[in-house]
C-alpha cells in the first residue's frame, strides 16, 4: 500500500480531513507527522535561512520527521481558492522550497490550486494528482466527491458546534488529537471573554503559541476563535474594514478581528509570525481599528522560535489584569 | 490638480518630461534621503519591506509639497507591492492630508491602461499630444538607462575611481534638461563617448559579478545602499538585466503581441522552481541558472522581509549551476560599512577562486 504523508503543519488544519479521505478512497495509507516538539523545530529551522517565518520552519520540521516513514509527501502549491484573492508567496514556493532544502525527502505530490485559472484547470490538477494512485478518472472523481463532502461536514461540524479545528478533526475521524486534559473550570464562572485572533496554525500547534488557549482556559476565561465564526460573519466584518480581502487567509484574521472587537469580547489577541508578510499588513489594520474604537482591549503577540514561555506569559498576566482593572473601574463608575 | 510621484531611481526624468509638455503640474519631491527614510519608517507598520517604507516617505513630502493627487503602483499578486497603494491612501489620510491616490495597475492594463490615465489627468488632451508626450519620456527613459550601461562597464575600469559617476550625474542632468530629440541624441552621444574616453587600467580583467533581485531595491541606488558604485570602487564590473527601460519596453509593449523576455529565465529557473511565486522571486533563480558561466559571482538583493526573495533564497543554494552568490538584505537598519565588509570578502572570494581556476588551467597546459 502507498504511504501518503501529510504534515500537520500550515494548512493541515483547514484541509485534513478532506486531503485524508481522498487519499484513503484512492486506496493508500495516510500517514502523519507527530504534534510539533522542540527538536522539529530546530531540525526545520536549521535548513532554510534565518528571514524564513516561523510557521514554514515549522513545516519543515514536519516534513523531516516524514522522511522514511512514507513513500510520497503532499504538499500542494495553493495560489487561489476565492477569485482574485492571491496567497502568500511562501504557500506557493512550498513545495519546490521543500525539494531544494531538504533534498533526501520522498518525492513531493504537489499540485497547483489555482481558481483563477477555472473548474477545468483544477479538475485537471486533482486528476493529475489522482494519477499516481489510479489510472481511472471516475476513481479519482469518486474520491475527490468523498473528500468535499468531508470537507463541508468538518466545516460544519466547526462553525456549528464551536470547535477548534483539532477538536473538530477528532470528532470527524475518530482520531486523538488534542493532548490536552480536560481541566474542572466549570465549576468557578468564567470571568473574561478573550478572543484570539491569527492563523490556525499559530493558534491550534501548542508547541509554538506555548498553550495559549490552554493558558487563558487556565485562567477561566472564555476563548473565542476565528472559526467559531460563519464565513457570512468574516466576510461581512472583512468588508467593512478592508473592503476586500487582498489575501485568501486573511479573513481568519481582519474578520475575525474587527467583529470581536466591536462585540462579543473583553480582550483580543492578534497572534502573529514573525516576518509574516500578509499579518504585518492585516494585523496592522486591526490594530488600527483597535485604536480607534478604544472599547476592547487589543494585544498584538508576536511568535518567532526565540520567544520564551516566560516573555508571553509575563505579557498575558498582564494583558488579563489590565482587562479585569478595566472592567472593576466601569462598574465602580455605574454604582 | 498637482500630481506626486515615488521615486524610483532616475524614473522621475521622463515622467517629468512626460507631464511637461501635456502641461500637467507635477511636483518632485526631494531624492530619497535619510529624512524620507525616518519618514517612512515612523507611519508605516513596521513589519512591511524598505520599498513601502521609502515610497510613504516620498508620498509625504509630495503632499507636503502641495500635491493633491498621488500616483503608486498596485495591482494583484501574490506579492504584498499590490496593497500598498491602498494602504498608503490609509495612512495619508490619518495623518490628515487631504489627497486623491491614482493606483496604475500596469501589469493588468498594459499600454492603453497607461496612456487613459494619462489622458484623465491632462484633462483630456488629445491622443497625438500624448503619444508624443509618451514616446518623449520614452526616449529620455532609453537614454538614461543606455548611459548607465556604459558606466557601469568604466566603474571598474577606471583610473580615477569616481569618475564614471560624476559623469553619469551630468549626463542625467543635461538629459532632464534636453528638451526635444536632437538634444537629446546629442546629450546622449556626448556622453557615451566622454565615458568611453575616461582613463583606463588596461590591464585590469574586472571580476564580471551579476546582480539581481528585487525590482525597487535594484534600481533605487539608495536603498541598497549604492552596491553597484561600492562594486565598481573594488574594480568589479557588475551586470544588471533589470533596467526600466528593458521592462518597459516589454510590458507595455511587446509582452500584449505574445513576445516575453521572461520566458528564458523562467524555463531556466523550471527544475528548481516550477511556479511564478509572485515578485521577482522566479527571476532570481532564473538568472542564477542562466549566467552562471558568463558570471563570476551573484549578488541577490532582496527587501527585509519580502516574501518571494526569501524562498527564492532558500532554493538558490541547490541549484547545479554553482556560482557564489551574496544575498543582502536591506532595510533601514543597514549600515554601509557592514554591507561594505561583507562586498569586500565577497569579492576577494571570487579573485581567490579565479585564481585557483587559472593556475589550474596552467598546469593542465604544461
Amino acid at each position: 500500500m502507498i504511504r501518503v504523508g501529510i504534515p500537520r503543519a500550515l494548512l493541515y488544519y483547514q484541509y485534513y480531513p478532506m486531503w485524508k479521505t481522498f487519499f484513503e478512497e484512492l486506496g493508500s495509507q495516510v500517514v502523519i507527522s507527530p504534534l510539533t516538539t522542540q527538536a522539529m523545530l530546530s531540525q526545520g529551522s536549521s535548513r532554510v535561512v534565518a528571514d524564513t517565518c516561523l510557521p514554514v520552519k515549522v513545516f519543515l520540521g514536519h516534513v523531516l520527521s516524514l522522511v522514511e516513514k512514507c513513500d510520497y509527501i503532499f504538499i500542494p502549491a495553493i495560489r487561489s481558492v476565492k477569485r482574485r484573492a492571491y496567497n502568500c508567496s511562501k504557500f506557493l514556493g512550498l513545495p519546490d522550497m521543500t525539494k531544494a532544502v531538504i533534498p533526501e525527502s520522498p518525492p513531493i505530490l504537489d499540485i497547483d490550486i489555482d481558481i483563477n485559472k477555472g473548474k477545468r484547470d483544477l479538475y485537471q490538477s486533482i486528476y493529475q494528482l489522482g494519477r499516481h494512485f489510479t489510472w481511472n478518472p471516475f476513481k479519482v472523481r469518486q474520491a475527490s466527491m468523498a473528500a468535499w463532502q468531508i470537507y463541508l461536514d468538518y466545516q460544519k461540524l466547526i462553525s456549528s458546534h464551536r470547535l477548534t479545528p483539532p477538536q473538530a478533526i477528532e470528532r470527524i475521524l475518530g482520531t486523538p488529537e488534542t493532548q490536552l486534559e480536560k481541566h474542572s473550570s466549570h465549576l468557578i464562572p468564567t470571568q473574561d471573554t478573550i478572543a484570539i485572533i491569527g492563523h490556525p496554525y499559530l493558534l491550534y500547534d501548542e508547541y509554538i503559541n506555548h498553550r495559549l488557549i490552554h493558558r487563558l482556559e487556565q485562567a477561566h476565561n472564555k476563548v473565542l476563535t476565528p472559526e467559531m465564526l460563519t464565513a457570512k460573519e468574516l466576510e461581512s466584518a472583512t468588508a467593512r474594514l478592508v473592503s476586500k480581502a487582498y489575501w485568501t487567509y486573511e479573513e481568519e484574521v481582519v474578520g475575525a478581528g474587527q467583529h470581536y472587537l466591536a462585540s462579543e469580547a473583553d480582550g483580543v489577541i492578534g497572534v502573529m509570525a514573525f516576518g509574516c508578510g500578509p499579518d504585518s499588513v492585516m494585523m496592522d489594520m486591526v490594530r488600527q481599528q483597535a485604536n480607534r474604537l478604544k472599547t476592547t482591549a487589543f494585544m498584538s503577540l508576536t511568535l518567532e522560535e526565540h520567544t520564551a514561555e516566560a516573555g508571553v506569559v509575563t505579557r498575558l498576566e498582564a494583558f488579563l489584569d489590565m482587562i479585569h482593572r478595566r472592567k472593576r473601574r466601569q462598574v465602580e463608575v455605574c454604582v | 490638480m498637482r500630481i506626486g510621484m515615488p521615486h524610483m531611481g532616475n524614473l522621475y526624468i521622463p515622467f517629468k518630461a512626460l507631464f511637461q509638455r501635456l502641461g500637467i503640474d507635477y511636483v518632485i519631491p526631494p531624492v530619497n534621503n535619510l529624512y524620507t527614510l525616518s519618514l517612512g519608517v515612523k507611519h508605516s507598520p513596521e513589519g512591511l519591506c524598505i520599498p513601502f517604507k521609502l515610497t510613504l516617505g516620498n508620498l509625504i513630502e509630495a503632499a507636503e509639497l502641495g500635491a493633491d493627487t498621488l500616483l503608486m503602483v498596485a495591482g494583484t499578486g501574490t506579492c504584498r507591492l499590490g496593497y500598498y497603494a491602498k494602504i498608503q491612501e490609509r495612512i495619508l489620510h490619518d495623518l490628515g492630508y487631504n489627497i486623491e491616490m491614482i493606483q496604475l495597475g500596469v501589469s493588468e492594463y498594459k499600454l492603453f491602461g497607461l496612456l487613459g490615465m494619462i489622458k484623465r489627468l491632462s484633462n483630456n488632451a488629445p491622443w497625438t499630444k500624448i503619444i508624443s508626450a509618451f514616446r518623449f519620456g520614452l526616449t529620455k527613459l532609453n537614454a538614461i538607462d543606455k548611459i548607465e550601461r556604459a558606466v557601469q562597464k568604466v566603474r571598474a575600469v577606471e583610473r580615477i575611481k569616481g569618475t564614471a559617476n560624476q559623469l553619469f550625474t551630468k549626463a542625467i542632468k543635461a538629459i532632464d534638461k534636453a528638451d526635444d530629440y536632437n538634444t537629446l541624441k546629442k546629450v546622449e552621444i556626448d556622453y557615451i563617448n566622454q565615458l568611453n574616453q575616461v582613463a583606463r587600467d588596461t590591464q585590469a580583467q574586472p571580476l564580471i559579478v551579476g546582480i539581481t533581485g528585487e525590482f525597487y531595491v535594484l534600481l533605487e541606488p539608495f536603498s541598497n545602499l549604492d552596491v553597484e558604485s561600492e562594486l565598481g570602487k573594488l574594480g568589479v564590473e557588475v551586470r544588471r538585466t533589470t533596467f526600466i527601460s528593458e521592462w518597459t519596453k516589454f510590458s507595455l509593449f511587446l509582452n500584449p503581441l505574445g513576445m516575453n523576455e521572461k520566458a528564458r529565465i523562467h524555463k531556466a529557473a523550471l527544475p528548481y522552481l516550477k511556479r511564478d511565486i509572485g515578485g521577482d522571486g522566479w527571476e532570481s533563480i532564473g538568472e542564477k541558472v542562466l549566467h552562471a558561466k558568463e558570471y563570476d559571482g551573484l549578488i541577490h538583493l532582496a527587501p527585509f522581509t519580502c516574501m518571494p526573495e526569501i524562498v527564492a533564497q532558500n532554493i538558490m543554494p541547490s541549484t547545479k549551476e554553482n556560482i557564489p552568490v551574496l544575498t543582502i538584505l536591506c532595510d533601514e537598519q543597514v549600515a554601509k560599512s557592514g554591507m561594505l565588509t561583507r562586498l569586500e570578502a565577497f569579492v576577494d572570494l571570487l579573485e581567490r577562486k579565479r585564481q585557483v581556476r587559472t593556475n589550474k588551467r596552467q598546469q593542465i597546459t604544461v
